[in-house]
C-alpha cells in the first residue's frame, strides 16, 4: 500500500542503497589501486584503477545530487529528510579521502618503500573494513533493523587500530634514512590514509545518534 | 438573517484560531501542506458539526432561555472576548466566552441552570489533565508498537504522515462536532434555527476561518509551542482529538487550545522535560479566569447598553 502512495520516497530509498553499492566499489578500486602501485609504483593498472575510482566517484556525486534534487520536493518528513542529507554528505567525504590518498600517489609520483609495505597494506585493509561495516550499518539503520551499536563498536575498534598503525608509521618514516622530502611526502600520504577511518568512526557515530532519536 | 452574523463572526475566528490546535504542529513542521490541512479540517468540522453537534447545542442551549437580541448579545460578547484576548496574546478559549457570555444573560434574566454550568465548569478543568493523561497512555502504548515494527525508516515516515492526516481529520471531526454549539446554540436557544440548520451554518462558518484565516495561525504554532518530534506530534493530535470527542460525548463543548496545552505537558512528563514554560502555564490560569468573567461582564454591560434610551 505505502508503495503506491510513494514514488519520490522508493526512488530515494533505490538511490540510497545504488549509492551504497557504489560506494562499495570505490573503495574496492581504490584497494586495488594502491596494492598494486605497491607490487609496481606508477603501473599501467595503477592509472586505470585510478581512473576508475574516480569515475565511480564522479558517480556518486551525481546520485547524491539526485537524491538532493528529490529530497528538496519534499520526500520523508523534516526530521528524517535532514538526518538523510547529513548522513550521506559525510559518508561521501570517505570517497573523497580515497581519491586524494590516488591524486597524491600519482602526482607527487611516490614510491612507497618496502619497509613500508606491510603496514601500509594493513592500514588500508582495516580502514576498508571500517568502511564495509559502516556501509552495513547504513543499510540497517535505513531498514530499522538492531545492532547498529555493535556495527558502531566494531568500527571504533578499527579506527583505534588505524590510529595506532598510523602512529606507528609516521615514527618508522621519521626513523628511517630516506630523503627528507621524501618522508614529508608519505607523512602527509600516511594522515590521509588515517583520515578514512576517522571519518567512517565520526559517520558511524552519527548513525547511531541518528538510529536512537528514531526510538521513541 | 442580519443576527445571524454575529454567530457567523464567532464561527469564523474559532476557524481561524482553533484549526492550528488540530494540524498546527504537522503544517508547521512542514510534514502536511497547509491546503490539505484546511481543505480536511473544513471537510471534516462539517461533518462533525452536522453527525455529531447536537449533544453540545442542547448543553448550551439549556443554560438559560433567550430571546435573539439577548443570542446576538452574547456572540458578539463573545467574540469581543476573543479578540480581546488574542490582542492581549493571552490564550483564549472560545468555549469559556461564549458560556461566560451566555452566564451573563442568565444573571440579567435571573435564570440559570446550575447542574449544567457545574457540568460545563468540571469539564474545563478536566480538559487539560484528561489531554495529558491520554497522551500519556497513547505515548506509552503506541511507542511500544512502533518500535518494534520491522518497517524501513522511508515506510515508517510514511506511516507517520498518514496516521497524522488521519487523526488530525478525526481532530477537525471532534472540533466541529464540540465546538459548533459556542457558535449556533443561542440561536437554537432563540428559536431562530433549528438544532440541524444550527449545525449546518455553525459547521461552515468554522471551515469558512479555517479556509480564509487559519494559514498565519497554523504556521507559527509550532513556534509558540515546543518543536515536538514526529512521534509526539501525532501523539499530540491523536490526544486532542480524542480529549475534544469525549467531551462531545459528553454534550460539553471545551477549549482545544486547552486539551493541546495539556497534551504537550504530557509529553514533557513521559520525556522529562519542560515542554511548557511557567509563563505559558501562567497566561493559561490566567486566561482561564478572565475568559468566561470577562465574556459575562460584557454581556451584562450590552444587554444593559440597549436598554438606555434616548431622552435629551
Amino acid at each position: 500500500m505505502f508503495k503506491f502512495f510513494s514514488k519520490h520516497e522508493n526512488r530515494v530509498e533505490e538511490l540510497i542503497y545504488k549509492y551504497l553499492e557504489n560506494f562499495q566499489l570505490i573503495c574496492e578500486n581504490f584497494e586495488k589501486a594502491v596494492f598494486s602501485c605497491i607490487r609496481e609504483p606508477l603501473c599501467e593498472e595503477f592509472n586505470f584503477l585510478k581512473e576508475q575510482t574516480d569515475k565511480y566517484e564522479s558517480k556518486a556525486d551525481d546520485i547524491i545530487d539526485e537524491i538532493n534534487n528529490l529530497m528538496y520536493g519534499k520526500v520523508l518528513i523534516p526530521d528524517s529528510r535532514e538526518d538523510i542529507m547529513k548522513l550521506l554528505h559525510a559518508l561521501d567525504k570517505i570517497p573523497g579521502y580515497l581519491e586524494i590518498v590516488l591524486f597524491m600517489i600519482k602526482y607527487q609520483k611516490l614510491v612507497i618503500p618496502e619497509k613500508f609495505f606491510k603496514d601500509i597494506q594493513e592500514l588500508i585493509k582495516i580502514s576498508l573494513e571500517a568502511c564495509e561495516t559502516l556501509s552495513k550499518q547504513v543499510i540497517g539503520f535505513i531498514k530499522k533493523e538492531t545492532g547498529t551499536r555493535t556495527f558502531m563498536n566494531t568500527i571504533d575498534k578499527h579506527e583505534s587500530h588505524c590510529d595506532y598503525i598510523e602512529k606507528r608509521l609516521i615514527q618508522k618514516t621519521f626513523t628511517s634514512n630516506i630523503d627528507p622530502f621524501v618522508k614529508l611526502q608519505l607523512k602527509e600520504l600516511i594522515i590521509c590514509m588515517g583520515d578514512i577511518s576517522d571519518q567512517a568512526d565520526r559517520v558511524s557515530k552519527m548513525v547511531n545518534i541518528f538510529s536512537m532519536k528514531r526510538m521513541v | 438573517m442580519y443576527s445571524l452574523f454575529g454567530g457567523i463572526f464567532l464561527g469564523w475566528s474559532l476557524g481561524a484560531n482553533d484549526a492550528s490546535n488540530i494540524f498546527g504542529t504537522a503544517v508547521s513542521s512542514r510534514m502536511i501542506k497547509f491546503w490539505t490541512a484546511a481543505f480536511l479540517a473544513s471537510i471534516f468540522v462539517i461533518l462533525g458539526a452536522l453527525i455529531s453537534g447536537q449533544a453540545g447545542i442542547e448543553t448550551l442551549k439549556g443554560l438559560t432561555s433567550f430571546d435573539i437580541s439577548q443570542a446576538v448579545i452574547s456572540s458578539i460578547a463573545a467574540a469581543l472576548t476573543v479578540s480581546a484576548m488574542t490582542f492581549l496574546g493571552l490564550p483564549v478559549s472560545t468555549s469559556q466566552a461564549v458560556v461566560g457570555a451566555i452566564i451573563g444573560i442568565g444573571i440579567i434574566n435571573s435564570q440559570l441552570h446550575l447542574a449544567g454550568l457545574g457540568k460545563i465548569f468540571i469539564c474545563w478543568f478536566t480538559t487539560p489533565v484528561g489531554g495529558a493523561l491520554i497522551t500519556i497512555i497513547l505515548y506509552k502504548l503506541l511507542a511500544f508498537v512502533y518500535n518494534h515494527l520491522k518497517i524501513s525508516l522511508f515506510r515508517s515516515d510514511q506511516l507517520l504522515r498518514i496516521c497524522l492526516v488521519i487523526s488530525g481529520s478525526y481532530g477537525a471531526y471532534a472540533l466541529g462536532a464540540n465546538n459548533v454549539a459556542n457558535v449556533a446554540a443561542v440561536f437554537v436557544g432563540a428559536g431562530t434555527l433549528s438544532i440541524s440548520g444550527a449545525a449546518l451554518i455553525g459547521g461552515l462558518s468554522i471551515a469558512f476561518g479555517i479556509l480564509t484565516f487559519s494559514k498565519p495561525v497554523m504556521e507559527t504554532i509550532g513556534k509558540k509551542l515546543v518543536s515536538l518530534d514526529p512521534f509526539s506530534a501525532l501523539m499530540v493530535s491523536m490526544a486532542v482529538g480524542i480529549t475534544i470527542h469525549i467531551y462531545t460525548l459528553i454534550g460539553v463543548p471545551v477549549s482545544s487550545s486547552q486539551a493541546v496545552v495539556g497534551s504537550v505537558l504530557g509529553i514533557g512528563i513521559i520525556k522529562g522535560a519542560s515542554t511548557v514554560s511557567i509563563h505559558t502555564l501562567k497566561n493559561i490560569l490566567l486566561a482561564w479566569f478572565l475568559t468566561p468573567v470577562i465574556a459575562c461582564l460584557i454581556a451584562i454591560l450590552i444587554t444593559f447598553g440597549s436598554y438606555l434610551e434616548y431622552t435629551g
